[in-house]
């Protein structure tokens, strides 16, 4: 699959992701804080979404940044360096942010 | 007309990109103290729930609704080759913008005046 194609496959992914987080997490705006967010997060349905969501972000957010920076020709030459950060960048954020997504446990 | 349009698009919608790129990091570090318990995630919290945060959050939702409704644009005029709709399909994301920075934004204004 080409680069621009996971990139917008992605994109209409987080359009339906990030509609559904802005409902449920900001509208009405109130004050954040764990307790809160527990009542959401202890159903497993949720995590699944949320690493569902984390994964499109990320696969986005580092297609794009690739995009933007191959732009430049000062990085243009790097393209393969520049790959395999994004790639090396994209796990250790999934892993960082399932690990987060998973520690929302209601306290003993 | 639309050369110039077209560049500001593309513009735009890097330029927002990278901001929410940089956002997204700061997001992860907020959200991530959840794996230090409840306490610290609700001390890291706090310091981005001040009044300054939360105009930010209406930049942040208004570079949000623009790459969104930008990317989408551009989504439709390649997947069904409607390249005469491309202007006036950049105006809709403009407005759409602004209503719905509009929608989201004024809840936001009123939490913070609220207190």
């Amino acid at each position: 699959m080409r680069l621009f194609q996971l990139q917008r496959l992605s994109a209409v992914a987080l359009v339906i992701f990030l509609t559904l987080h802005m409902i449920v997490l900001h509208y009405p705006p109130f004050h954040v804080d764990f307790s809160r967010v527990i009542d959401r997060m202890a159903q497993p349905i949720w995590k699944a979404i949320d690493i569902a969501f984390l994964l499109a972000v990320l696969v986005h957010a580092l297609a794009g940044s690739y995009a933007v920076l191959t732009d430049l020709q000062v990085v243009s030459r790097l393209r393969k360096g520049l790959a395999w950060t994004a790639i090396v960048v994209g796990l250790v954020g999934f892993v960082y942010g399932a690990m987060t997504i998973l520690a929302f446990q209601r306290p003993s | 007309m639309y050369r110039s349009l077209g560049f500001l698009s593309f513009f735009l919608r890097r330029l927002t990109g990278v901001a929410l790129v940089l956002y997204l990091a700061t997001h992860m570090w907020v959200i991530g103290s959840a794996m230090q318990g409840p306490e610290a995630f609700d001390a890291r919290l706090a310091m981005v729930q001040t009044p300054f945060f939360k105009l930010a959050e209406i930049a942040l939702l208004a570079a949000v609704w623009f790459h969104a409704f930008d990317g989408v644009r551009l989504i439709l005029v390649n997947w069904f080759r409607i390249t005469s709709f491309r202007a006036s399909l950049l105006y809709a994301a403009v407005v759409m913008t602004g209503l719905l920075t509009i929608v989201g934004g004024v809840p936001i204004l009123l939490f913070i005046l609220e207190g």
